[in-house]
């Protein structure tokens, strides 16, 4: 399974029903295995830079291939090869939790990016997104 | 009708689609922005190019905040038209609204009973010069579906 636009619409309308589940209003991004946006969904009150954050979130994942959040082990000074500016090394790369990879068989596809009110609930909120349509992260 | 919504704005991305799809025959991105210019919904179909997402918003983003569609813009820019329209003063367009602007034909600004600005949709990656086939008649597609 490659990833296109029938599958981002899918994977879209799923987070958006399974964010009414909870009340939460939020923006929802899916990008493909290279990191270019596909589809972009910013929920009927959702704060205007919840859309492009969900869209660094969904970059920085398909690029690479790791939760957004997993990023900052880079940045890390405890860890060999330190030096890497995981805050500003582009304008797209972000260390928010609430990006995930999207693997179909062991190999990437794409990545999903969701931007709600705080990042323990996107990244729930993407947990339940990529296990509704049976793929794994 | 006093606002754009998600459901609002994926009625018209559907019909723009459509149209893209069954009769113009070509991939594109296509973006609809609320009043503030803030993006509601992205689409890009399959096939096209990567970078036309970016330049769809922008158009959509121009058509509100100029009210016009992007193809009048596009013709203050127009060498043909140079000293007319808008006098010898339309290359300072160029490079202005913080690299946002994009007066390339394809944005259509969306208004209610009132005729107050609510919204507007963009499209980007049809060739234009096909007759009638071009990123605006995409975006009309979408705004005619929004008005049935």
């Amino acid at each position: 399974m490659e990833m296109n636009l029938g599958l981002a619409k899918t994977i879209l309308s799923t987070a958006v029903s399974k964010a009414k589940e909870t009340g939460k209003v939020c923006s929802i991004a899916i990008v493909d295995e290279k990191g270019w946006l596909v589809a972009l969904h910013r929920m009927d009150g959702a704060p205007i830079p919840t859309a492009e954050i969900a869209r660094d979130k969904a970059w920085t994942a398909a690029t690479f291939r790791i939760p957004s959040a997993e990023v900052s082990q880079f940045g890390d000074p405890k860890v060999p090869g330190y030096g890497f500016n995981v805050q500003n090394w582009n304008e797209r790369l972000t260390t928010i939790p609430g990006g995930m990879p999207i693997l179909n068989e062991g190999r990437l596809i794409g990545a999903i990016g969701v931007c709600s009110e705080t990042p323990k609930e996107d990244v729930a909120l993407c947990k339940k997104v990529i296990e509704e349509i049976g793929q794994r992260t | 009708m006093k606002e754009l919504t998600l459901e609002l704005a994926l009625k018209m991305l559907e019909a723009a689609e459509r149209w893209a799809k069954d009769i113009a025959g070509f991939s594109c991105s296509i973006a609809v922005v609320d009043k503030a210019g803030a993006v509601i919904a992205v689409h890009r179909m399959d096939g096209a190019a990567m970078a036309t997402t970016d330049i769809a918003i922008e158009k959509a983003w121009t058509a509100v905040a100029f009210k016009m569609p992007t193809l009048m813009g596009s013709r203050w820019l127009d060498p043909r038209n140079m000293g007319k329209l808008m006098g010898d003063h339309a290359m300072g367009m160029i490079g202005r609204g913080k690299g946002r602007l994009c007066f390339i034909p394809g944005g259509i600004p969306v208004t209610d009973e009132e005729n107050e600005v609510i919204g507007a949709i963009g499209c980007s990656g049809v060739p234009s010069g096909v007759g009638d086939i071009s990123d605006t008649s995409v975006s009309q597609a979408g705004v005619t579906a929004l008005y049935e």
